[in-house]
């Protein structure tokens, strides 16, 4: 982890175990980053629907991968780009859910992406180079 | 993440503690449908100790939510912590939920 320019890298592996080490890794960086528990579980929370979705339906060749999460930190913002070789897919564009449904007319599931865009100050999608890259932006204090 | 089950007369009470996310959800949803399926309706759900929870595990509440409405019983939520009340005012969770401050509260009639 790069001490000097609040700017670190996480690579990791297409495989569901992977969120673990990201939780882990998301809790140091809240200690080295000085950023607050809520900030950091939402983040984490951010990090886990974007990279599910892409280990679950990103990838058809039953292959290894290696998807790439990068950090910034600046004085007013925390940006977040991942970037991944899986088929190219914008979740920016995923119709919302209804959250005014009653229990019975809900559908299960559908909630992640939403809880991404609510979450974050910021969700940009980009396809660049024959990888799909999501810029997720926070504003912090 | 930490599941415990009491099973009363009338009421089977759940604690779960730590993160409900997408590595471990199935397992909640596993304990909480062999609480329904062994014939429990009203059913309180302890969150006093749920640091974390992810769409993997609101998938979990709806579902229970919607077997438990289903069954004409009483699901009830307490001890939610301000995070995860905000993930449930997002989700329009806050709405669909009985939720209590404490298990003394969501155990009165």
């Amino acid at each position: 982890m790069n001490r000097d320019t609040f700017s670190t890298v996480l690579r990791v592996e297409n495989r569901l175990d992977e969120l673990t080490r990201i939780a882990s890794f998301l809790n140091d960086l809240g200690a080295e980053w000085t950023l607050n528990e809520r900030l950091v579980n939402s983040l984490n929370l951010v990090l886990e629907e974007a990279i599910s979705n892409i280990i679950l339906y990103g990838y058809k060749d039953g292959e290894g991968h290696t998807i790439e999460i990068y950090f910034r930190k600046s004085e007013n913002e925390i940006l977040i780009s991942i970037k991944d070789d899986g088929m190219a897919y914008n979740p920016t564009l995923r119709a919302d859910p209804d959250v005014s449904l009653s229990v019975e007319d809900r559908p299960v599931g559908g909630l992640g992406v939403f809880l991404m865009k609510k979450l974050m100050d910021g969700v940009e999608y980009q396809w660049e180079g024959g990888r799909n890259i999501l810029n997720l932006r926070k504003k912090i204090d | 993440m930490n599941v415990k089950i009491e099973k009363a007369e009338e009421y089977a009470f759940v604690g779960v503690e730590g993160r409900v996310d997408t590595t471990n959800a199935n397992e909640l949803e596993n304990s909480m449908l062999q609480v329904i399926s062994d014939g429990y309706t009203k059913i309180i759900l302890d969150c006093s100790g749920l640091d974390y929870i992810s769409s993997s595990g609101l998938r979990v509440f709806l579902i229970v939510q919607k077997k438990i409405t289903a069954a004409k019983g009483q699901f009830r939520l307490c001890g939610l912590q301000p995070g995860i009340v905000e993930i449930f005012d997002i989700s329009g969770f806050t709405s669909i939920f009985s939720i209590f401050p404490n298990k003394e509260a969501a155990m009165k009639p």
